[in-house]
């Protein structure tokens, strides 16, 4: 046997703290190493050539390399091999910066760290094995959950590229929290003006299919070939025959007594309703929790809503609910958000008096849409005094210590707003930094705080107090002199949905500490998920603006239509084996893996793996009673080999 | 007092069914405080039978120690069930095992003994030194009348009881298919008193005491063959590539073996305290297992051989499952 051993200096990275000539040399004296190298940067087109060299030239049998991270550089080097045509599971790579030099300072602990890592990795090299991967076959369809605009933005783009696409909405319409908002900053456009044509689109595109009122209830398969259920909840309205003409929300006996979710609970609506005007689909749907037919079996002597719909007879009170199984390609989620509740937070006052309300409540309020019409009144009066506080949830250690990103910008576009509709209000905006670091924003910001509105920075350890004072709140702040206000606005923080837990186990994805989805590289992969074939867009994997939202959206439209265009896709080569004399059919295993690979052979009372659902994770290896289970590539030998030249 | 006469009788008409291979119970020994395990083959072999508070053993070991030598050509498999005598704490065992699927349901017949407690032999021993003679044993309540050469002594309870009944929670099978006598009821808690008190220990403290204990092991794996549960085809000492324990005895060995034993009981271990009993250098196993019971039932709320419905402890996965000790 014949192994290759390079040592990459990653410019000064490795090398500045480990003695890279030392280590080479000392790899040469390890058992069945042929060459040991070093070289500058060993992913360059140089460095790779200097081992096509070698492997022509020596005959190399094995490659280790050490330089970073697998995650970076593993596909480069392996295909190094496979281009020299060696299987390119022959590659062991060895993660000296990440591992070694940059959690390190002393050089020659740190070079001796090196040595150890090296030798461990040329012991298991020793018995790394061959594997071949396999391709399985596309479906050429999508899923996409989450109707806002990064899942309308999602849908719509690979629909454009010619796949079909299915979208899931939880809520009765498409739309999403952007739907509620009055104007986007900083360009100030009106942001259902923006959106509803996109909508539209939705509706319209022969590649779409809209499951609204529905929610994904489980995922399973893999790249390629998902197949989800999907629950599509009895909107008790039947979607063919209705028109959305509204004369049963007209007639509803419950017509403007129920609080109406879209506009925050301050508006009202019927027990059947759409959520507002510009719906899509314009369908309408009961709410079983008021309407009085599903909840007491009769409403008064004949149910009002029916004898409006009159011939139409959309109305079906016995809907059922209607589980719809689909087959898909790639998913992309787009859950979005929900808003901090800023009553967890009681010296801000909110729900203690109804001059408090929060950022998105201030947007129906101020929308043309809204229950107001646009105008600004708390209480039936305009306010004169309007103070605005942020970092409500965000930012803050006892909360969520991230920032949410928005709230700077839309408090100064919901300032702005006030100014424009009432000039003479006096406003104060308690801010702890202004964030505005996008395009157009510090211009956008600049400008706000030339239209007279008072800016006053707060430290985020100082709690702002908000207490009832008749009519009106004071609002006491450190260091600033108390404000008699008659509205109060909280910019409240981003948080992730409340049931993403749940959702992340369905869909096998992870979730960041934050609570948000978990991307699989920060940096490099940031629409990706762990989980092959799924990907991430808009604000489910953090908070952001609509334009990032959007982004996003589109590249992970393109991610998600790159498997359904290729019509192939290449699975991992690692996956179990399980030894069939000695399984014992204990079914150990079995709901330890997450991934759903192992299925009970009845027949013979053992487990089987299916190799393209494993992604050799190894919690079955770890589990099995009788040690059946190996896991290709990291088998016990290879590990125990490894283990042995580490220690030696 | 169990009515022997009834469970004579129960072992007889079990063994005189034909999907029935054999019956394993209790017997007197040939000497001293002994009473062995005994098969019946036949209806007549439950003459033999008896329960007195001697009847130490776990006898669920018995259907998982049977060996399966290979068919020969054209033969069929014996498929018939095997009967077991089990107390409270064995039949945990059973349970477990079944959780396990290392025992299928119908393959065993579970006769059940209420148990007010037994005797630990070493604890009568050191009392009765030297006896050979057989003695009679009976439970009185809260005494155990000790007949030994024609004279009875009433001992308390606690005296001759080992630990393990003290804070039994089990006294009736859990599981069974007939039960000789009636239920019984017992108050008695395991509150890990022993456990918390060693906890308090320091390091250097707990770490000098296991190694006394471990220095006498002479690695016989008397514990193993004793416990119900260390059923597995090829145990992991035995094992060659890798070898994870070398043979050799000498601490750092032991001490292997003796925590890796203890460890793969975790969440299986039911508490019968057969490992201790056997081990012939006296080295206190119980206090490993019942410290890693009581992580398990503090984390998991987990007990285990409580329903063979339940998945095993570690083959379950809930999302909220504590992870503080995953550094």
């Amino acid at each position: 046997m014949k192994i290759g051993v390079y040592i990459c200096q990653c410019g000064i990275n490795i090398a500045q703290t480990v003695d890279v000539e030392k280590v080479a040399e000392y790899a040469k004296t390890l058992p069945s190493v042929e060459v040991a190298r070093f070289y500058k940067y060993m992913c360059s087109d140089p460095g790779q050539e200097l081992i096509k060299k070698d492997i022509k030239e020596m005959k190399l049998d094995r490659v280790v390399v050490a330089s970073c991270s697998p995650r970076m550089h593993e596909p480069t080097f392996r295909a190094v091999l496979e281009d020299m045509g060696m299987n390119p599971y022959y590659f062991e790579m060895v993660n000296l910066r990440e591992h070694c030099s940059w959690v390190h300072e002393d050089k020659d602990r740190a070079t001796a760290k090196a040595m150890n890592l090296i030798s461990g990795a040329v012991a298991r090299a020793t018995f790394l094995e061959p594997l071949e991967k396999k391709e399985v076959s596309v479906i050429p369809k999508a899923m996409v959950v989450g109707g806002g605009i990064a899942g309308i933005q999602a849908a719509l783009e690979i629909a454009e590229k010619g796949f079909k696409v299915y979208l899931v909405e939880r809520n009765p319409s498409i739309g999403g929290h952007m739907a509620q908002l009055d104007k986007t900053f900083p360009t100030m456009d009106c942001s259902a003006c923006i959106l509803t044509p996109k909508m539209v689109d939705v509706a319209r595109h022969p590649n779409i299919e809209l499951f609204t009122y529905s929610e994904v209830q489980e995922v399973e398969g893999y790249i390629g070939n998902f197949k989800v259920k999907i629950k599509k909840k009895p909107r008790y309205v039947d979607t063919e025959k209705c028109v959305g003409c509204g004369a049963c929300a007209e007639a509803c006996r419950l017509h403007n007594r129920i609080d109406n979710e879209f506009d925050m609970n301050m508006g009202k609506r019927s027990a059947i309703y759409v959520p507002f005007p510009q719906a899509v689909p314009l369908k309408y749907t009961i709410d079983p929790q008021n309407c009085i037919t599903l909840k007491t079996g009769k409403c008064g002597d004949h149910a009002l809503c029916v004898e409006a719909c009159d011939d139409r007879n959309a109305i079906d009170f016995d809907q059922k609910e209607e589980i719809v199984e689909v087959e898909v390609g790639t998913i992309v989620v787009a859950t979005g958000y929900e808003l901090f509740d800023p009553a967890k937070k009681a010296e801000y006052g909110y729900g203690q008096s109804d001059n408090v309300i929060t950022g998105l409540e201030f947007e129906r309020l101020v929308s043309a849409s809204g229950p107001t019409e646009g105008h600004i009144e708390i209480n039936g009066k305009e306010p004169k005094n309007v103070v605005f506080v942020q970092c409500v949830g965000s930012r803050d250690k006892e909360t969520n210590e991230y920032c949410s990103r928005v709230c700077c910008m839309y408090t100064a576009k919901q300032a702005h707003m006030v100014k424009d509709k009432l000039p003479d209000a006096k406003l104060v905006v308690y801010y702890t930094d202004v964030r505005a670091f996008g395009k157009g924003f510090e211009e956008f910001y600049n400008r706000v705080e030339g239209e007279g509105i008072i800016y006053r920075r707060r430290e985020l350890d100082d709690p702002i107090k908000v207490n009832k004072k008749g009519d009106r709140v004071v609002v006491k702040a450190k260091g600033h002199p108390d404000i008699d206000a008659d509205l109060v606005v909280l910019a409240t923080g981003i948080i992730p949905k409340k049931d993403s837990k749940e959702f992340s186990r369905i869909l096998n994805i992870n979730q960041s500490a934050d609570g948000f989805f978990l991307e699989a590289h920060p940096k490099l992969r940031p629409l990706d998920t762990f989980t092959d074939g799924i990907f991430l867009a808009g604000c489910c994997q953090s908070p952001k603006d609509i334009p990032d939202a959007v982004a996003q959206a589109s590249g992970a439209a393109v991610r998600a239509a790159e498997p359904l265009a290729a019509g192939m896709v290449e699975i991992e080569a690692i996956s179990a084996i399980i030894d069939e004399d000695l399984c014992s059919g204990c079914r150990m295993c079995e709901d330890l893996c997450a991934y759903s690979a192992l299925e009970f052979d009845e027949k013979d009372k053992i487990m089987r793996v299916n190799d393209v659902l494993c992604k050799g994770c190894g919690s079955c290896a770890s589990a099995c009673p009788t040690g059946c289970i190996s896991m290709k590539h990291f088998d016990m030998k290879q590990l125990l080999a490894q283990i042995g030249g580490l220690v030696q | 007092m169990v009515d022997e006469k009834e469970l004579r009788d129960v072992v007889k008409k079990t063994i005189s069914r034909d999907d029935v291979k054999y019956v394993v119970g209790y017997e007197k020994g040939t000497y001293g405080f002994q009473a062995t395990p005994c098969f019946a083959y036949k209806p007549e072999d439950a003459e033999k039978f008896i329960f007195s508070p001697l009847c130490v053993h776990n006898l669920t070991v018995f259907p998982m120690l049977e060996e399966k030598p290979p068919l020969r050509k054209g033969e069929e498999p014996d498929t018939r069930k095997i009967g077991v005598v089990v107390k409270g704490c064995d039949s945990r065992a059973i349970v477990q095992i079944l959780q396990e699927k290392g025992l299928e349901r119908d393959k065993v017949v579970i006769i059940g003994i209420p148990c007010s407690g037994v005797i630990d032999p070493k604890k009568i021993e050191a009392k009765f030194p030297g006896h050979i003679k057989k003695v009679e044993v009976n439970d009185e309540d809260d005494k155990f009348a000790v007949t030994v050469d024609g004279k009875t002594q009433k001992i308390p309870k606690d005296e001759l009881m080992p630990e393990k009944c003290k804070t039994c929670e089990y006294p009736n099978p859990v599981l069974y298919d007939i039960l000789i006598g009636k239920e019984i009821k017992s108050k008695k808690k395991e509150d890990y008193k022993k456990v918390n008190a060693f906890e308090k220990k320091s390091m250097k403290e707990k770490w000098d005491y296991w190694e006394k204990q471990f220095e006498k092991c002479i690695r016989c794996y008397a514990c193993r063959n004793a416990c119900p549960l260390c059923y597995c085809k090829e145990c992991m000492v035995d094992q060659l590539n890798p070898q994870w324990v070398r043979r050799s005895v000498n601490l750092s060995e032991n001490t292997a073996w003796n925590l890796l034993r203890a460890f793969h009981l975790a969440g299986r271990c039911i508490g019968c305290e057969q490992c201790e009993r056997a081990c012939p250098m006296g080295i206190p196993l119980m206090k490993l297992n019942k410290k890693i019971e009581k992580e398990i039932k503090e984390m998991f709320e987990y007990e285990a051989g409580i329903s063979a419905e339940e998945k095993p402890l570690l083959a379950m996965f809930k999302p909220d499952d504590p992870e503080e000790f995953i550094l």
